[in-house]
């Protein structure tokens, strides 16, 4: 077989050109590989007819785009015309979308394909995969553990290198955590970078979507294509920058900030080893690195658990058995079609965060803990905004942990989201952050660092995670010998 | 302080969310819900004066779009997902009981 999908997309790009290769040759390879790589379990619908057709197609049309022809993955709470997307759901098992998310068409108008949809926890709730419908998704670096989540299938699937490029999204970690955990590049954009709309909701003020690849320059590329103004979401602003621009520039001279809270006990002494290797590294090249503290980060998942919740209980309400999706036969009354949609429709999981998000938002409590958790929410993010006037960029663990196995008990309310600490913060402030791996477990399981910017200054961000990904040069393919080739 | 929700306090919840509860799962949500207040209750302690809050971590002001007329769904496609339906018409069961 071959194995074009390993080259980075300029190779491919100039192969492309030289017409050593085809579109066509590139999708037949990527569907090859989801066959290799089954047990991954990383896709819930293949797109396998449409994306020969558009291979096709292609093949009469100039190479105009640095993406042309390139394979993708769609995380699959992204809506895509006429091709079932279920946001991993029995209640949307059915559905065919009837239009394009602002993102597929972008997508679409940059020549890339569109390969299958990528399986995910059920409605993004979950950091493991395993609340999915369609079943857990497995970690290529070793199928008995977790990926991560939400964004699972899409981390899988990069890093296996059945797609170069996969959209995720991110409500508290969804495309960070899983590209720790699988060894991949994932960026959260600022709140507002990339357009919502297609986007199936869950927490409406922390969703967004974002690019996940296998490497810093490639996730740039990707961004430039996904962002910018949409009229159909007023929270979407203008980009008139290239996100590349500052790849490769030195980093003499950067000052760069490590919250306190990042170096807590919770997190694994390997991880808080690779890190601190990193910031010798960095001080190595003339960086300033300082400890800050930031206010109510530590409250942060409790904030999280208020604000995301009661948005996805009031998001979620559209899902009525009505007008789309999974709907209960013969009820007796409007209430009860709705009472048994709901209750046979949604996953434990999901039911469960509508039932918090109800609670908390019921009567007083809507007084008592929701709008006070905005107040503190805002604090926080002032407090963010300040170091930020005095540092160039935030760094510290992605996660507290590497990929766990699966199987690992789910029923914890207050537990599930410790696997997020270090990423909801971000979200709350609306703060662009990136997952760049930095090395290896002694169990050889990928282990990542975050870096996080201020509002809009993604570009920064990639400047410094391209210096450091130069700098230690890793071999990044599971199927590389299990990786240990340059280890 | 009692260490669970009591039931009804349970259906009334799930009557907001408008999910049906099995006897099993009322069990479950009175000790889980309780769980979770507990720990929200951890901020009611924190004295945070800012009144002037945002709802969404986003400051940028919003705009007011061209109201202009354009090409939308037809009802054959507006309907392509709807589980029940009855020419150009969504079905729904009954609404008033006698």
């Amino acid at each position: 077989m071959s194995r074009y999908l390993d080259l980075d997309i300029v190779e491919i790009n100039k192969l492309l050109k030289e017409g050593k290769i085809t579109p066509t040759d590139l999708v037949e390879e990527s569907f090859l590989r989801i066959e290799e790589n089954k047990d991954l379990n990383a896709f819930i619908t293949l797109n396998k007819e449409q994306a020969l057709e558009e291979a096709k197609k292609l093949e009469n049309e100039e190479i105009d785009t640095i993406t042309f022809g390139i394979p993708i993955a769609i995380k699959d709470n992204i809506i895509t015309k006429d091709l079932r997307t279920t946001a991993a759901s029995h209640m949307l098992d059915n559905f065919i979308p009837i239009y394009d998310a602002d993102v597929i068409k972008k997508i679409k108008d940059n020549k890339m394909i569109i390969i299958g949809k990528a399986n995910m926890d059920e409605f993004a709730m979950g950091s493991s995969n395993q609340t999915s419908y369609f079943k857990p998704v497995a970690n290529p670096w070793n199928k008995a553990l977790v990926p991560g989540g939400s964004s699972g299938g899409s981390a899988a699937a990069v890093s296996s290198r059945v797609v170069p490029f996969a959209l995720g999204s991110d409500t508290g970690g969804s495309i960070r955590q899983p590209s720790s955990f699988c060894g991949i590049v994932g960026l959260k954009p600022t709140y507002g970078r990339v357009s919502r709309y297609g986007l199936i909701a869950f927490a409406s003020s922390l969703d967004q979507i974002g690019p996940m690849t296998r490497n810093v320059y490639e996730n740039a590329v990707l961004l430039n294509i996904i962002c910018g103004k949409s009229k159909n979401d007023l929270t979407s602003c203008e980009t008139n920058e290239d996100f590349t621009r500052l790849i490769g520039k030195d980093i003499k001279g950067m000052k760069i900030a490590i919250p306190k809270f990042y170096v807590n006990d919770a997190i694994d002494d390997e991880i808080k080893d690779k890190l601190n290797s990193i910031i010798k590294l960095l001080e190595e090249n003339g960086a300033e690195i300082s400890y800050v503290d930031i206010k109510y980060i530590d409250k942060a998942v409790t904030l999280y658990q208020i604000i995301a919740m009661g948005e996805a209980s009031s998001n979620l309400a559209r899902f009525d058995g009505i007008r789309y999706g999974y709907s209960y036969e013969n009820p007796e009354n409007i209430n009860d079609l709705y009472l048994k949609t709901r209750r046979y429709g949604f996953g434990p999981e999901v039911k469960r965060r509508i039932m918090i998000g109800s609670y908390l938002l019921s009567g007083e409590n809507a007084t008592t803990y929701y709008n006070k958790a905005l107040a503190i929410r805002d604090d926080m993010r002032n407090s963010f905004l300040d170091v930020f006037k005095e540092y160039d960029l935030i760094i510290g663990p992605t996660a507290t942990t590497k990929a766990y196995p699966l199987g690992k008990d789910l029923d914890d309310a207050v537990k599930a989201f410790m696997d997020d600490v270090l990423t909801i913060p971000v979200n709350m402030a609306g703060l662009p952050g990136l997952n760049l791996p930095i090395g290896f477990s002694t169990d050889h399981l990928p282990i990542g660092m975050q870096i996080i910017g201020s509002s809009f200054e993604e570009a920064k961000i990639y400047q410094l995670a391209s210096f450091i990904e130069k700098k230690l040069n890793l071999d990044l393919n599971p199927n590389h010998n299990g990786g240990r080739e340059n280890d | 302080m009692e260490d669970k929700l009591s039931k009804e306090e349970v259906l009334h919840v799930a009557d907001l969310a408008r999910i049906e509860v099995s006897e099993e799962e009322i069990e479950t949500y009175q000790i889980k819900l309780k769980e979770l207040l507990n720990e929200v209750e951890k901020i009611e302690s924190i004295n945070d004066n800012d009144s002037d809050y945002m709802i969404a971590p986003w400051s940028n002001n919003a705009s007011y779009r061209e109201d202009i007329e354009e090409e939308m769904l037809n009802p054959k496609e507006a309907l392509k997902n709807v589980p029940r339906k009855s020419g150009n018409y969504i079905e729904v069961p009954v609404v008033i009981n006698e």
